[in-house]
């Protein structure tokens, strides 16, 4: 990632004081494909209440908590949290591909005014990769080895649009596609072993877009690629998403990659969505207790320091405590966490955190938790 | 693309040579380790059958000389692989002065069909009920019969022969129980001709498949479950596609290729069963040749057609190999 490679680092989150630097400090960050370019006001996907459950033997795994959030026309939504979190449950409820034993307990998903959970089978099929597409989590591994890449674009493109007469149409639709993400149109015959891993990508970030979906999913969509590979192949999708006008959520772990690339962030724990809020107030100003380790777990090459996201236990997802669901690992928590789950708060312009330390009722404990981060 | 280099199909017609010379060999070897020899056993057995045969002494001695037996070991061989190499299996002792060569020519169309169209029929039917056991939209009636109908697998195709033409052949005589056509037909091609040609092969045939297209469906179940669970079966879901071509095209191509394999590997050890499929219906392929020759003690039929069935099998397998590439698109067979 750039920062790496910076000499001036002045873009790496510096909150060693956890937040230290609230407010008014500008973001540094963002260099581009984020600030709300072309964001506009319309909700292309709502997700209320999502609630998404793996059943075991020994009883069922909350793998996804009741999460709502809204997607706007044009932005591009980071979802991230560690490995386990839900973030890729998330991505996959939404689009109807959660895998047995996983199944969605209840919720609603609207894409552009329709509700996805009351589709039936054919009209799902139907509204697949037209409202809703996927650029998959292993690209490496998410095309048939069988069939030519054009036919693998061909057959998404028939199976919704009828047989195409027209092949020399057909062949010029695909190229224009190859030519937006960057590949050249000799992979047209070629089969997916005869491409790189950055390449496999654009030829699913390139079948992502084919039918200007209403919203395209990348999940995890560059992290089996090398730091530049990823970069590129990263930039490409803003480009594209750019070009074509569709709105995107963009799955990771990598909180360097996603500051350069999305509008907003939307931070989950446990299944449970803690934060959401705009690329430069995560970075610049996290709330959450978790969102604070979380960027403070990016690595820095100013100094070495411990892990401290580390700390703490994590609870047993079959049985989450009560309250909030951090309240194991956090720092701050207190009996009140224990006993009431935190309700979104919305602390600012289109910044919501679920932490009772923003309640402004705990005020005065919100100074002293702060106060003794800032001067350990 | 795959393709093949001139370099590869060098070596592996080359393999093919050496199989066949390795088998011709060992067919050569084997009967003379025995002790006594075939035209001993032959006079003995005309002396057995008539209690006298006049001058036996001359007659084992001529036909010895006859047939070359007196000469080194070495100069047999030599005349036997020479005769090989020109198409000449010798005399059908047994059935002299008919030709191994001529007696093979007859049999060995007949086997090829019934053996070829039983593969075809299992190997479609099995991978087809293997699949349809792994599809999620598979109606659930028809998972249920699939396994059910997998039974006769583990019984031996003679044993499954034996109650089809009971039941097929005598209780409810569908079919006839002889011979490869009608009798007082002519081969020639012609509608009526080849009816009654799969009329007759129908049941000899379908002893083969009953029991082993249970095997290919288990296999490919098999192969179908751990393509549901790549990365590109999701990918396939989520671009909408229509159930049944991403059934044939994403599944199917996928998991069939393992199959085709294990195809050239069974072809071998599919000619046991159809030896005594076809003795049991007495169809005059092969199978029905070497079986009279071994009751006949004819050496140099036994050692022609076990020469021919071991030559058309390596040929499947070599047809199977070179087929490949065309098969898997990730398989070259281009020298580098």
């Amino acid at each position: 990632m750039s920062q790496q490679l910076n000499p001036h680092p002045k873009s790496l989150p510096q909150n060693e004081g956890g937040t230290s630097k609230r407010d008014d400090s500008p973001s540094l960050l963002v260099e581009e494909g984020a600030g709300g370019r072309g964001v506009k006001d319309r909700v292309v996907l709502k997700v209320d209440n999502l609630r998404i459950h793996y059943a075991t033997p020994q009883g069922d795994v909350i793998a996804v908590s009741d999460i709502s959030f809204n997607l706007y026309e044009g932005e591009t939504l980071g979802l991230v949290g560690e490995s386990g979190c839900g973030k890729s449950t998330t991505a996959y409820g939404i689009l109807q591909l959660v895998q047995p034993p996983g199944y969605i307990v209840h919720g609603s998903i609207e894409v552009d005014g329709t509700e996805v959970l009351n589709l039936s089978e054919e009209e799902l099929r139907k509204f697949r990769w037209t409202g809703l597409s996927l650029i998959p989590q292993g690209a490496m591994n998410s095309l048939n080895p069988t069939m030519r890449v054009k036919d693998q674009i061909i057959d998404v493109i028939e199976s919704h649009e009828g047989k195409k007469r027209d092949k020399e149409a057909m062949r010029e639709r695909i190229f224009e596609l190859f030519q937006n993400v960057g590949l050249p149109n000799r992979i047209y015959n070629m089969y997916p072993h005869e491409l790189s891993g950055g390449m496999k990508q654009r030829v699913c970030i390139a079948m992502g877009v084919a039918l200007h979906p209403t919203v395209v999913i990348a999940d995890e969509a560059t992290s089996a690629l090398d730091v530049v590979v990823q970069r590129i192949v990263a930039q490409t999708l803003i480009k594209v998403k750019d070009e074509i006008g569709v709105s995107l959520i963009v799955i990771g772990h990598d909180m360097g990659l996603l500051a350069q690339i999305v509008d907003r962030i939307a931070v989950m724990y446990a299944g449970k969505m803690v934060e959401i809020a705009p690329v430069e107030n995560v970075y610049a100003n996290p709330l959450h207790p978790y969102t604070q380790l979380l960027i403070d777990s990016i690595p820095s090459i100013k100094e070495r320091k411990p892990l401290k996201i580390t700390e703490g236990i994590t609870h047993d997802p079959r049985n989450p405590p009560s309250g909030c669901i951090f309240r194991l690992r956090c720092p701050f928590a207190w009996d009140h966490c224990a006993e009431v789950e935190p309700p979104p708060i919305n602390v600012e312009e289109k910044h919501v955190v679920a932490c009772h330390l923003f309640d402004e009722q705990f005020e005065e404990r919100r100074a002293h938790a702060y106060a003794t981060t800032a001067n350990p | 693309m795959g393709g093949i280099s001139l370099n590869y199909l060098v070596r592996r017609l080359l393999v093919f040579f050496l199989t066949l010379w390795v088998a011709a060999t060992l067919i050569f070897i084997i009967p003379r380790l025995a002790p006594g020899d075939p035209i001993s056993a032959m006079v003995a057995r005309l002396s057995y059958q008539a209690g006298f045969v006049e001058n036996s002494d001359q007659i084992i001695e001529g036909w010895k000389e006859r047939f070359g037996l007196n000469d080194p070991v070495y100069v047999q061989y030599l005349r036997y692989m020479g005769g090989l190499l020109q198409g000449d299996l010798g005399y059908a002792m047994a059935r002299f002065p008919s030709t191994v060569t001529e007696l093979v020519g007859r049999a060995l169309p007949w086997t090829i069909g019934l053996v070829g169209l039983a593969t075809a029929i299992f190997f479609i039917v099995g991978n087809l009920c293997g699949a349809l056991l792994a599809w999620y939209k598979t109606p659930k009636l028809v998972k249920v019969l699939i396994p059910m109908s997998m039974v006769f697998t583990s019984i031996p195709p003679l044993l499954a022969g034996l109650l089809l033409a009971y039941v097929f052949g005598f209780l409810i005589p569908l079919f006839p129980l002889n011979y490869s056509y009608g009798f007082g037909l002519q081969p020639e091609f012609t509608i009526e001709f080849i009816a009654n040609v799969i009329h007759h092969g129908f049941l000899p045939a379908m002893a083969i498949v009953l029991v082993t297209f249970g095997y290919w469906a288990l296999g490919m179940r098999g192969m179908m479950v751990t393509i549901e669970g790549e990365d590109y079966m999701i990918l396939a879901q989520a671009k909408g596609l229509k159930p049944f071509y991403v059934l044939y095209r994403y599944m199917i191509r996928n998991a069939i290729l393992p199959q085709m394999t294990a195809l050239a590997v069974t072809i071998g050890t599919l000619v046991n069963g159809v030896v005594l499929v076809e003795v049991i219906f007495n169809y005059n392929g092969m199978g029905t040749l070497i079986f009279t020759a071994i009751r006949e003690q004819d050496f140099g039929l036994i050692q022609g057609t076990s020469f021919i069935l071991i030559m058309t099998s390596a040929l499947a397998v070599l047809i199977i190999d070179l087929s490949y590439p065309l098969i898997d698109p990730r398989i070259s067979l281009e020298g580098r």
